[in-house]
């Protein structure tokens, strides 16, 4: 790594990075191994109670704007797109 | 399993460091850069047991990286637009006291210069001037050609020279 680069760390950082890093694998592996069958009840599970849910709370209240910024953060909406929308308003 | 992990192992103790150095040339802070760290070795550890070694893994991990850190500095500027705070996050956070820059005024002055450059601009003149990549390496981290990467260094060049000049 090229010495011109102007910034430090706090001391000690990258041999405890290493070690949290480190840790990953096992971190990941204790949330994977969910039976699949399991895994398929519950993702239906949830799809008809959010499906119920989301029928009787959308139906009379109207989105977040802390919930909107999420969706379009996620959704991977770029500022150029914003940019657009609003000055095409 | 045991095998991947040891492989992990060694990635995270030859290239944890470097990582983290080009990471942090494109986000300034160090806090970012240490969550966006962990971030991108959880893609990796997810993506191991997909690599083939088509690329070789210096590749393959620069690219992961930049892409986690252009879609973190996306994010950013999308949520602050969104909350009408000031978009140009970078260069607010390089105007504050940082207890990790060990630069003189010369080196503050560019480092501000820098973050006012759009990310793929900062991107590349990142990995050409702080990491020393040459342009082939670049265009495999970043799938651009490598005649529209010198074409961005150059503009990124002239704009830092512009930047400095300005505010000298």
């Amino acid at each position: 790594m090229s010495n011109k680069i102007p910034y430090s760390t706090p001391s000690g950082y990258f041999d405890n990075l290493q070690s949290r890093l480190s840790t990953i694998p096992a971190r990941r592996s204790r949330i994977n191994p969910v039976p699949y069958l399991a895994l398929a009840v519950s993702f239906t599970l949830l799809v008809l109670i959010g499906n119920y849910i989301l029928t009787k709370s959308t139906a009379s209240q109207p989105a977040s704007d802390e919930a909107i910024i999420e969706y379009l953060i996620d959704s991977g909406t770029t500022l150029a797109q914003l940019e657009e929308v609003v000055y095409n308003y | 399993m045991q095998e991947l992990e040891t492989y992990f192992n060694e990635l995270v103790r030859q290239y944890s460091e470097p990582l983290y150095w080009h990471v942090r040339t494109m986000v300034g802070s160090h806090e970012d850069a240490d969550d966006l760290l962990q971030d991108i070795f959880v893609k990796v550890w997810s993506a191991l047991p997909r690599f083939r070694g088509d690329s070789d893994v210096f590749t393959w991990l620069w690219r992961i990286a930049t892409n986690e850190t252009l879609s973190h500095l996306r994010k950013a500027r999308v949520r602050a637009a969104l909350r009408f705070a000031h978009i140009d996050t970078e260069a607010e956070k390089v105007s504050d006291p940082d207890p990790y820059f060990d630069g003189n005024a010369a080196l503050r002055s560019l480092r501000k210069a820098i973050a006012a450059l759009p990310d793929k601009q900062r991107l590349v003149f990142s990995l050409r001037y702080y990491q020393e990549l040459n342009y082939e390496q670049i265009s495999e981290i970043t799938g651009t050609s490598v005649g529209a990467l010198k074409a961005s260094y150059h503009i990124a060049f002239e704009k830092i020279k512009q930047f400095l000049t300005d505010n000298d």
